[in-house]
């Protein structure tokens, strides 16, 4: 090993220990910084969003260039994330693609169909629910494919090619991931920051099968059906998450958390629906050693009482939106915080004003560690480069323990 | 290949069981666990195709 490799893996070990001690609520040497950059890298590399999410090796490089240049301790390997090669093999129809249908400059979109075009229809529930994997593969991916065929239809060129060329690209892109990693870590010893997916089944209900307002009108009218669908999706949401998970058991499995919270549901609907069936899915995956990061996208603090219930340091706590005082306040005994400064303020604000805001974040909830500096939400090209060095800058220089 | 005909109970992890699978096969001359093993393997990548053409895309 030359000078350069072994200074590399050495702070890779700084890094390391670094982040896991933050996410195990403790205190680590200085706060750690995982930023969230998504579209973000193609802006510091030079990229178009296109490039990026069109073409993954474009944007592995974007994310390496910038863990290369900013002194962060973790990133994702491609917080982009969705190639729109993959996608567009598969034929399917619910992304808006840069440099299809949007801009080049704008990131990727989703397009939810309207309650009357759904991917499920609302009878279809007990078929769900009989089968999950079977639904999946013959009622709903030829509704969200243009390509591949329903079942009693006749099969296809575009059908055959769908599924060939979907699952090798899939292949593919998920093996690149070791690759990216590894890059990360030989080229600016920067831990990749998360390893697996996870998704609630209420959500999951919501985004790809009933649509938003589709599952509103269900939990009104057939409420029973809801409670079942997402009781036979549990086991399979728990499988893909600890399929992906780090088998080091050092970085957390990222859970996306979408339209499962006030207002977007009421109490009621969250207390007997959307809960009773994620807990137990953390509580499993926690006895296994491996700790889940809650992405909380929006605003979930009407539910911290509930987020309180989990095992200690089972979980990471992202801010979005939330008050992050408040969540240090009812969690941060339990659980370490992660994010908390607003994006508008990484676009728009003066560079004092972010240095205000990271002070206040490192003097309020970072005091005692089990703190991790990122963005509210995911660092998308509307984010000033500059202030992104400030945010970074600061950080290093103010948030030592 | 047809669907499997005993959708319940289907484990995480499988989209054509395979005890299926032994059903198509006639008297199997050689190591039953090496093939059991693959298919299950292979078959478990089906399954990550389609969970994640959900979760993830």
């Amino acid at each position: 090993m030359n000078n350069k490799s072994s200074d590399m893996e050495n702070l890779y070990a700084q890094r390391l220990k670094r982040y896991v001690t933050a996410m195990r609520n403790g205190k680590p040497d200085k706060i750690p910084i995982r930023p969230f950059v998504a579209e973000f890298t193609a802006k510091y590399a030079g990229f178009t969003c296109q490039e990026v999410t069109h073409d993954y090796e474009k944007a592995f490089l974007a994310a390496r260039r910038c863990a290369a240049d900013f002194d962060w301790d973790a990133v994702v390997g491609n917080m982009v994330y969705v190639w729109t090669g993959l996608t567009e093999a598969i034929g399917l129809k619910y992304y808006a693609v840069p440099g299809i249908d949007i801009s080049d400059q704008t990131g990727f979109q989703y397009r939810e169909p309207p309650e009357e075009q759904a991917f499920m229809k609302p009878d279809e529930y007990d078929e769900l629910i009989k089968d999950p994997t079977a639904f999946l593969f013959n009622i709903w991916l030829p509704r969200v494919s243009k390509y591949v065929s329903a079942k009693g239809e006749p099969t296809s060129y575009h059908n055959n090619l769908s599924f060939l060329k979907g699952g090798m690209a899939m292949l593919s892109y998920f093996n690149s991931f070791g690759t990216q990693n590894e890059l990360l870590r030989k080229e600016s010893g920067t831990v990749s920051a998360i390893s697996g997916i996870f998704k609630a089944p209420l959500d999951i209900l919501a985004d790809k099968l009933r649509g938003y307002l589709g599952l509103l009108t269900d939990l009104a009218e057939r409420p029973k059906k809801v409670m079942a669908a997402c009781e036979a999706l549990m086991p399979h949401l728990e499988f893909v998450a600890l399929s992906g998970a780090d088998p080091q058991k050092n970085v957390p499995i990222g859970y996306w958390m979408h339209r499962g919270c006030v207002p977007f549901v009421n109490m009621e609907h969250f207390n007997n629906f959307y809960w009773p069936t994620v807990k137990p899915i953390i509580e499993q995956i926690w006895s296994k050693g491996h700790q889940v990061l809650f992405y909380a996208e929006g605003n979930w603090d009407a539910h911290l009482k509930s987020f309180a219930q989990l095992p200690d340091r089972s979980i990471v706590y992202h801010v979005d939106q939330g008050d992050i005082f408040r969540v240090k306040k009812e969690i941060g005994h339990k659980f370490c915080i992660s994010g908390g400064v607003p994006n508008y303020l990484l676009s728009y604000g003066t560079a004092d004003e972010v240095r205000q805001c990271c002070k206040k974040i490192i003097d309020e909830v970072a005091l005692d560690g089990g703190y991790i500096m990122d963005a509210s939400a995911i660092i998308q090209n509307d984010a000033s480069i500059e202030n992104m060095k400030v945010m970074t800058e600061f950080t290093r220089e103010y948030g030592v323990y | 290949m047809d669907e499997p005909k005993n959708h319940i109970p289907i484990k995480p992890g499988v989209c054509f069981p395979w005890e299926e699978k032994l059903r198509e096969l006639n008297e199997i001359k050689g190591d039953k666990e090496i093939i059991k093993k693959v298919w299950e393997d292979a078959d478990s990548l089906g399954y990550i195709y389609i969970w994640h053409c959900l979760l993830s895309f």
